[in-house]
């Protein structure tokens, strides 16, 4: 089966204003195959954000390549590489990164809006995204008056509303509490795999990437064996 | 801390180069539309006192006759006065120079022999035996000798009334050097033969007076008031200003309005700078207080940066309103000579006083700007300062309190104006700044309205208009500043529209004859600029002539001000169209000037409180005679205030004279411009201006538009500042939503999406602003209409707005709010989706 995101040999390289190179990935290979759940793991600053930052299209190696749905991402002009993000990518953040001017179903419905899918169609997939993750009560309010473990769960429901191939997570439970955390996780995983979604998501938690169906382990920039 | 201050400054200027620029744009536009009127004001009251004080030197008291001129003969009784060290006579007048356009010669006829000795002015040596014998002999200013390519010995052809005369160069004499702002078109003759050449013997327009030494002049003028009876006026130099500044002071107050509207506009980029800068620093000064910074210092640190950028305006702003200032010189001249017949500007300066108000405008109006973001800045406790702020950061929905507010200031304002109605003429202006300051805080409400409108299926203009209320600090504040210019634009477009349609239907009601006679010299010479028996029987002998109206004028006192006197023939048939009368019959109004009585014009009647029965106390020559007042008429001609009374009243008052103006009305069918060529032809030997009653009317509108031109400029200036205002404001929305719109990447949002976004979030502060504007606009122009017009220039109004240019200026600001967002949707496309990785949101 082809991957659904391939990394070959990636080197990223970032220049400190004093003139310093700081490597915050070096040489690291892998693919997620598709359905496949990866996690990845590492200390901060190991290099896991970055790794997930390449997957998306929106940082580009130093050396390397990275290869998306059988598409090599640095080949891409920019307008192709956001276009294969937004058709076939899901991000979910840390930080949730939802607009606070808009309602919690409006939020689910951002990528509907970015791509210009018909809304009535997208509407009722947003809908029954929230009805899962149990918010579908909600979905009038403003985002603010939602707890950190709704929001997160609205986060879920927006990069999942396009039935991406590759769902990447950043830290997805960092910011939130045990329990909360663990039933962010639950749909998340849940829910890629109901859609048929590959996952590669960064976590600092053993037990979490203990549920994913391979870890990968970042040291210093480095992949370890 | 004024080390850290230094440093703070530094690098805000380097991180935020285009706000600051744009804000010092908006101060610096601000301060040059106050100035420019501060200067063309200033320049044009210089004018009128510099030529006083070129003229008359160390004269104490002027004594004036009250309709402009004077029996020579009270020479000798202004002399027999016990104080009077010396009287000199003057006899002035306007001369047109023939053959060249517009140029003319404020003809200053003066006892040489006397002036040798006491007028602040000196002859070249030798030249007084010239001065006295040598005919036509007049010395000119250098400055118009340069204009005018004279040389001394050159010949120069004027007229006065339809007379003429050649006059020669004799001296070049710099009155421009002992009052710099001086007309530099006075020239002095002898007085003898400037009544010769162009008066009439026995009749002068001032004498001089110079006071003993040790004599109180306040006694002294009552002495010569006590002798002259009542015949003539005895002004000091001071209050002959006075007197100019009281006839402009409507203009000027009209101007200085419109220009402080530029500045309230620019200090709302003020104030949008200084708020967008405080919300990227609030981290900043959340260290500077836990550190042990105190409010105060806190306080003063944002307000010395403003100061700052106040004087970075100043500084840009004091060019700015120099050039302005001359660009308008020509159109304000125009005016204020045609109009209020008084100087018209010759140079525009800019003295101390006038930098030290142009540095305190923009200094105080940056510091204003920013003293709300400020103070709210300086009341937040540290730990609040510190809290990063995350797409979680809640919208503050003030925009209900806000609205409330404006509703309330503009209620205040209605109330006051109502309070202080007819007691305080300038309460007009405090409700029209009722208006404006309800008009933007109307914006938050108004974008919030926005965002309501349908759900939008993509990223694009669309969603840009609709998200506008996402960060309604920055939005409405730039909705506000266009909604104050746009207020600004139509309340003064409707004005001027509906004036210029009252003017055409005035002219349409009463310009009836066909063609129409006067002098080169008349509009300003008046009743020295008359028309010559032989032109007169000329004009009777016209092929097809049904009717000839004579027309007398003079420059009055009346009713305690200086009102313009026409006399005419009460019994033309059909003469009553010649006025509009606001009520009555114009019939009788006519069979009661025949018998005696006057018609006033509305500016007049309002001015002077007088109505059909009351009286118009007017002084002539021979004392003070009340005359009946048998109506009130339309008038826009003059907002001194004009009165018509019969010609046979007017040799009464003033003494039998010859006319300043013919109309011919011809028989019906008569070809008027074929008349106008073959009067011209037969009447080439003098100096007359004839015109068909089509070339007069355009001649009248194109005066109007030139009264306007300054009003266009302070316009357009508070347009460019609401514009900058757009850009500015959109540069901080696309820093402040950095994060959102890195999401948006991160999302799979095109570049080209995202500009469209930013130009949506422009467009919809344009519809914004141009939704409030025009209802602000149509409350200004009611203010200016119906209170402002009436109460300052005494003339009534009817409100026609021009609709297609309204149109015009509508698309004009939608499409200048368009182009404002270009820039900042360019950088705001730019975005990197990685800058979400740096949790900047």
């Amino acid at each position: 089966m082809e991957p659904v995101v391939t990394f070959r040999e990636v080197t990223r390289e970032y220049r400190t204003a004093g003139g310093a190179v700081l490597r915050a990935l070096r040489g690291v290979s892998g693919e997620v195959p598709a359905g496949r759940i990866v996690a990845v793991t590492g200390r901060s600053g190991s290099g896991k954000s970055t790794l997930l930052h390449l997957a998306a299209g929106i940082d580009a190696p130093t050396s390397g390549e990275v290869v998306l749905l059988g598409r090599p991402l640095a080949a891409l002009p920019d307008r192709e590489r956001t276009r294969l993000r937004r058709d076939h990518v899901g991000l979910v953040f840390q930080f949730f990164h939802l607009l606070p001017h808009l309602s919690v179903e409006d939020n689910v419905l951002v990528p509907a809006l970015v791509a210009g899918d018909p809304l009535r169609e997208a509407a009722v997939r947003a809908r029954a995204l929230l009805e899962r993750v149990g918010l579908e009560e909600r979905a009038g309010d403003a985002v603010q008056k939602l707890s950190g473990g709704e929001m997160q769960r609205v986060a879920l429901c927006r990069a999942l509303l396009r039935r991406p191939r590759l769902l990447l997570a950043d830290e997805p439970t960092g910011n939130l509490d045990e329990e909360s955390g663990e039933r962010v996780m639950d749909l998340l995983l849940g829910l890629a795999r109901d859609e048929g979604s590959a996952v590669l998501f960064v976590t600092h938690s053993r037990e979490l990437a203990a549920r994913a169906d391979e870890a990968w382990t970042l040291h210093s920039g480095l992949r370890e064996p | 801390m004024r080390r850290y201050l230094v440093r703070a400054i530094a690098k805000e200027l380097r991180a935020s180069r285009a706000l600051f620029i744009l804000a010092v744009a908006g101060v610096a536009l601000g301060v040059g539309s106050v100035l420019s009127i501060q200067i063309l004001n200033r320049s044009a009251l210089g004018a009128f006192a510099g030529s006083v004080r070129a003229l008359s030197g160390e004269a104490d008291l002027s004594v004036l006759g009250w309709a402009g001129f004077l029996d020579e003969r009270l020479l000798d009784e202004v002399l027999s006065v016990r104080g009077v060290a010396a009287a000199i006579p003057l006899w002035r007048a306007e001369a047109a120079v023939d053959g060249r356009t517009d140029a003319s010669l404020e003809l200053v006829g003066a006892d040489l022999l006397q002036a040798a000795v006491r007028a602040p002015w000196r002859l070249p040596e030798g030249g007084l035996g010239d001065a006295l014998t040598r005919r036509g002999w007049v010395a000119v200013t250098p400055a118009l000798a340069a204009e005018m390519g004279w040389r001394v010995g050159d010949r120069i052809p004027v007229s006065l009334g339809s007379r003429r005369a050649t006059l020669v160069v004799g001296a070049l004499v710099d009155l421009q050097r002992i009052a710099p702002l001086a007309s530099r078109r006075l020239a002095v003759m002898d007085i003898a033969q400037a009544q010769a050449l162009l008066g009439e013997r026995g009749r002068i327009h001032q004498l001089d007076v110079r006071a003993a030494e040790g004599v109180s002049l306040a006694e002294l003028r009552a002495r010569l008031e006590a002798r002259l009876g009542g015949r003539a006026r005895v002004l000091t130099p001071e209050q002959r200003t006075a007197e100019a500044e009281g006839l402009l002071a409507a203009f000027r107050l009209n101007l200085t309005a419109l220009s402080l509207v530029s500045l309230l506009v620019g200090g709302f980029l003020v104030y949008a700078s200084v708020r967008a800068s405080l919300a990227r620093r609030r981290e900043e000064l959340g260290v500077l207080r836990a550190v042990g910074a105190t409010r105060a210092q806190v306080l003063r640190l944002v307000l010395a940066e403003a100061a700052l950028l106040g004087a970075a305006g100043t500084a840009a702003g004091i060019p700015l309103g120099w050039l302005a200032a001359r660009a308008n010189v020509a159109a304000v001249s125009g005016t204020i000579r045609n109009l209020y017949l008084l100087e018209g500007i010759e140079a525009v300066t800019l003295g101390p006083g006038l930098v030290l108000l142009a540095v305190a405008t923009g200094v105080a109006g940056a510091v204003a700007g920013a003293l709300g973001p400020a103070i709210d800045a300086s009341r937040e406790d540290p730990r609040a300062l510190l809290a990063s702020i995350t797409l979680e950061e809640r919208v503050r929905a003030r925009s209900g309190r806000t609205l409330a507010a404006g509703l309330a200031a503009l209620a205040a304002a209605a109330a006051a104006h109502v309070a202080l109605r007819g007691r305080w003429a300038p309460s007009a202006f405090v409700l029209a700044l009722g208006v404006l300051v309800a008009v933007p805080l109307a914006a938050p409400a108004a974008i919030r309205l926005l965002a309501r409108a349908g759900r939008p299926h993509r990223l694009g203009v669309a969603y840009g208009v609709r998200t506008l209320g996402a960060r309604l600090g920055s939005s409405a504040v730039a909705a506000g500043a266009l909604a104050v210019a746009v207020a600004m634009l139509a309340g003064v477009t409707v004005m001027v529209g509906s004036f210029r349609g009252s003017v055409e239907r005035w002219l349409d009601a009463t310009l009836r004859a066909d063609v129409y006679v006067s002098t080169p010299s008349w509009r300003r010479a008046r009743s020295d600029a008359t028309l010559a028996p032989e032109v007169i029987a000329r004009l009777r002998q016209a092929p097809g002539l049904v009717g000839l109206d004579l027309l007398r004028q003079v420059q009055v006192q009346a009713a305690g001000r200086r009102i313009s006197l026409s006399g005419l023939d009460g019994a033309l048939p059909g003469g009553e169209r010649r006025v509009e009368l606001l009520a009555g019959d114009p019939a009788a109004a006519m069979a009661a000037l025949r018998g005696g009585a006057a018609l006033v014009s509305e500016p007049l009647a309002r001015k002077a409180g007088l109505a059909p029965g009351s009286r118009l106390a007017v002084r002539g020559p021979g004392g003070e005679t009340a005359l009946p007042v048998a109506g009130v008429y339309r008038d826009y001609g003059t907002e001194g205030g004009a009165a018509l009374v019969d010609l046979s009243t007017f040799a009464r008052l003033f003494g039998p004279g010859a006319p300043s103006n013919a109309a011919l009305y011809l028989a019906p069918g008569a070809d008027a411009e074929a008349e106008v060529l073959r009067l011209r032809a037969a009447l080439r030997d003098h100096a007359v201006q004839i015109r068909s009653n089509r070339t007069l009317r355009g001649e009248v509108l194109a005066l109007f538009e030139q009264t306007f031109a300054v009003t266009r400029l302070l316009q357009a200036m508070g347009l460019v500042i609401a514009a900058a205002g757009v850009t500015l404001s959109l540069l901080v929305l696309a820093r402040e939503r950095r994060g959102e719109l890195a999401l948006y990447r991160a999302l799979g949002a095109t570049r080209p999406q995202l500009f469209a976004v930013f130009l949506g979030r422009g467009l919809g502060i344009g519809l914004v602003g141009l939704a409030l504007g025009a209802a602000g606009g149509a409350g200004l122009a009611r203010v200016l209409v119906d209170v402002v017009n009436p109460a300052f220039f005494g003339w009534s109004i009817a409100l026609h707005p021009p609709w297609g240019a309204l149109g015009g200026q509508a698309l004009a600001i939608l499409a200048a709010a368009a182009a404002a967002s270009l820039y900042p949707a360019l950088t705001a496309s730019r975005t990197p989706a990685a800058e979400l990785s740096r949790d900047a949101l």
